[in-house]
């Protein structure tokens, strides 16, 4: 009898002629699995190279705390891995921003943290509580005036600061996206990621065309590439980018 | 088939087929989960919770793609139907794979945030409006929904209360949720700087599903339909002994005309367990046998054999000028009709 | 350009709506299983066995069915007042609804070349514009 002819009933034994083909069958499943599982893990793409450095241990700096357009600290009294003059991006210890810093906009105050690094940017992750976020003794100083650097247009893509510094590996990309807008709604810095470096920086703080957060409509282009157009000013060290919405162009 | 209803009933083929089903799943998700990493020797390796909803997403798609091989491919050549047999198991298998992809996206993407999680899941993209940035995550939403409805509706209580015709409506839902799985994966990680290798093996098996049905369905649309109260079927010396002839009837029906012992009788080609093809069964010990799950009819009367309950509709049969006709009319399931007796 | 006050606002409020709808969305989602559960224990409990005779005395495959209850309960409940009063056709329980095949056939035979075609032609390669600088501050 040929195989065709074979007549399987479930709760009978499985007819002589088709048994090898059923086996066959079987092996052949398990091995596009297999193979299956090892050209699928092996197409994962390097993430960035970015993420906590819990390595460079809890850092402890003094500066001025600014709100707008989303949470920073200019260092006036730096440490081991942010010196003083440094404008670092603050973020809480989720998807939102650290949130003892509402009462102390425009204070100077000591925060403490871990480090989230990618390249030239960084993210100081703040815990809960006084003992991370507090207004320290003193007067704020003066500091030195954001200096203007024109009108630009930029590629690259829009993510929330502390994934593209690698909270998250990798924290950019659409399949990322929901979790950005998730984290920049919540407070979280949102960042640039510019194509080629402007001015010398690759990572720009973003902000809205007023100056305070990215306005709503900017969450429909954030975790691709787009060409946007904004004013530039250098604050400390970091470029913030106030971005003009109506010029956000997926590429 | 039960005499009354179990939680699974088992036997030693699904039991086999399960572990080849486990053995292939498993290897998969320890190959991508434990192996991945090594394999690839990432310097800042991706974050776990993101690899495993990698592992495991992409594994219930391919689940879903071999299921969705499943039908055609016993349609095609009746040597996979055995396959066809325990696909619900594999069903409620891709569903729970699925729900752990799921799992790990939402543990990961939506928790540590001020915003209730859930809801977040929801407002978090509202880019309904483009392709690039669309809101893929909606599609996999449509998609672990259906996944889950088709599991928990997989027993065999629901095929006899929704009925057969209406529990099948509500499987097909399948073939809207794979489409959706293949835009979910297409709007989302197929998208960016990763590489074309992960989306065109993704794009591949679902070219294969795709072609196969067009190809089961093609060679389905043959025969056409016949009117009349009595249809003619064939000449009787066209039925092998033990076998059947289907014959399409204008109300959408089918019957199969059995040869049993040189007699012939007519029932509906629909099993009343999950809508089978009755007339691509064989006589079995006197009863029709189904060969989707191994129901059983008696071929006089469309009953199942005791202790089981299930019935058929029968249908008359006569003989015109060396013709076997068919009466188009069904009798109600179980109707004992007297075998017609047709000359040598 | 400067978006307007106008627009801007609309903005803001579109975000309003979509945060708002989605809790309006989780809200009947709960809504939708907690009915569930309700037609569930006298489905369960006294339903099952009126409705099938081969459940009358099986209870251990009950349990099974919540999860089915839950998800598809106004549909348990149409079929469950079909059978209770007579109004079930049997001759449908003979006609499966075969066209969808030729239907699930094209739909995929054309949405999933649709969609990958779609998804190639928007996706992105890395940009290669220089940053341009449109105004030099004053």
């Amino acid at each position: 009898m040929r195989a065709r002819d074979e007549f399987f009933i479930g709760f009978f034994p499985i007819p002589p002629g088709l048994r090898p083909f059923l086996a066959a069958i079987a092996v052949a499943l398990i091995l596009l699995f297999a193979a299956a599982g090892w050209f699928a893990a092996s197409t994962q793409a390097a993430p960035e190279e970015a993420g906590f450095r819990f390595d460079f241990g809890r850092q402890e700096v003094t500066g001025v705390l600014s709100l707008h357009p989303y949470p920073v600290i200019r260092v006036t009294e730096g440490s081991e891995r942010l010196a003083a003059g440094r404008t670092v991006m603050l973020s809480g210890g989720g998807k939102f921003a650290p949130p003892q810093a509402a009462a102390l906009d425009g204070r100077l105050v000591k925060a403490g943290g871990v480090i989230l690094r990618r390249g030239d940017l960084d993210m100081l992750q703040i815990g809960g509580g006084d003992a991370n976020l507090a207004a320290a003794e003193g007067e704020a100083p003066a500091l030195s005036p954001p200096e203007r650097l024109g009108r630009w247009r930029l590629e690259g893509e829009i993510c929330d600061g502390k994934c593209a510094a690698g909270a998250m590996r990798p924290g950019r990309d659409l399949s990322h996206k929901a979790c950005a807008n998730l984290c920049i709604t919540g407070g979280v810095p949102a960042v640039f990621v510019s194509a080629a470096p402007v001015e010398g920086a690759e990572f720009l703080l973003m902000a809205g065309p007023e100056g305070g957060p990215l306005p709503p409509e900017a969450l429909a282009f954030t975790a691709a590439y787009v060409s946007v157009e904004g004013e530039i000013e250098r604050v400390g060290d970091l470029l913030v980018f106030r971005i003009d919405p109506a010029t956000l162009r997926a590429l | 088939m039960s005499v009354s209803y179990i939680p699974v009933q088992w036997n030693g083929f699904k039991h086999r087929y399960n572990l080849a089903l486990a053995l292939a799943v498993g290897l998969y998700l320890w190959i991508f989960v434990e192996l991945g990493p090594a394999l690839l020797g990432h310097a800042n390796p991706i974050t776990p919770q993101i690899h495993n909803a990698r592992a495991f997403g992409s594994c219930a798609f391919l689940m879903m793609s071999v299921i969705l091989m499943i039908g055609p491919l016993a349609r095609l050549d009746v040597r996979f139907l055995p396959l066809l047999y325990n696909r619900r198991h594999f069903g409620v298998m891709t569903a729970l794979v699925a729900l752990s992809h799921f799992l790990f996206v939402f543990n990961w993407y939506f928790v540590f945030t001020p915003f209730p999680s859930w809801e977040a899941l929801l407002f978090s993209n509202t880019a309904y409006d483009r392709a690039l940035g669309f809101p893929f995550e909606a599609f996999g939403i449509f998609a672990l929904l259906a996944l889950l409805i088709l599991a928990a509706t997989s027993h065999d209580f629901w095929l006899s209360f929704l009925t057969p015709r209406i529990w099948k409506s509500l499987h097909y839902l399948i073939y809207p949720a794979y489409a959706a799985v293949v835009a979910h994966v297409t709007l989302g990680a197929a998208q960016g700087v990763r590489g074309l290798a992960f989306p065109v093996l993704v794009w591949s098996l679902a070219l294969v599903v795709a072609g196969l049905h067009l190809a089961a369905w093609r060679k389905e649309r043959r025969a056409a339909a016949a009117a009349g109260e009595w249809v003619p079927v064939c000449r009787p010396e066209e039925i092998e002994e033990g076998r059947a002839r289907v014959v399409r009837l204008s109300g959408g029906e089918r019957a199969a005309v059995f040869r049993h012992e040189g007699r012939f009788s007519a029932i509906s080609n629909a099993c009343a367990h999950q809508n089978g093809p009755l007339g691509e069964g064989r006589i079995v010990d006197g009863c029709v046998t189904c060969p989707w799950h191994g129901f059983q009819y008696r071929v006089e009367d469309g009953c199942s054999p005791a202790p089981f309950t299930e019935k058929v509709p029968t249908y008359r049969l006569r003989l015109r000028s060396g013709t076997i006709e068919l009466d188009a009319r069904a009798n109600p399931p179980g109707t004992p009709v007297q075998p017609l007796e047709a000359p040598r | 350009m400067m978006l307007s006050p106008a627009a801007a606002m609309s903005n803001r409020v579109a975000r309003i709506v979509a945060v708002q709808t989605a809790a309006l969305l989780m809200d009947l989602a709960r809504l939708w299983l907690w009915a569930g559960a309700a037609v569930s224990v006298p489905f369960l409990l006294w339903g099952v066995g009126r409705v099938e005779p081969n459940a009358r005395d099986s209870w251990a495959f009950r349990p099974l069915l919540i999860p089915g209850v839950l998800l598809i309960w106004p549909l348990v409940l149409w079929r469950w007042f079909l059978l209770e009063t007579g109004r079930d056709d049997w001759a449908k329980r003979h006609l499966p609804p075969r066209r969808a095949h030729a239907f699930a056939a094209l739909l995929l035979a054309v949405l999933i070349p649709l969609t990958i075609i779609a998804g190639l032609a928007i996706r992105q390669g890395p940009p290669a514009g220089a940053p341009v600088l449109l105004e030099a501050p004053e």
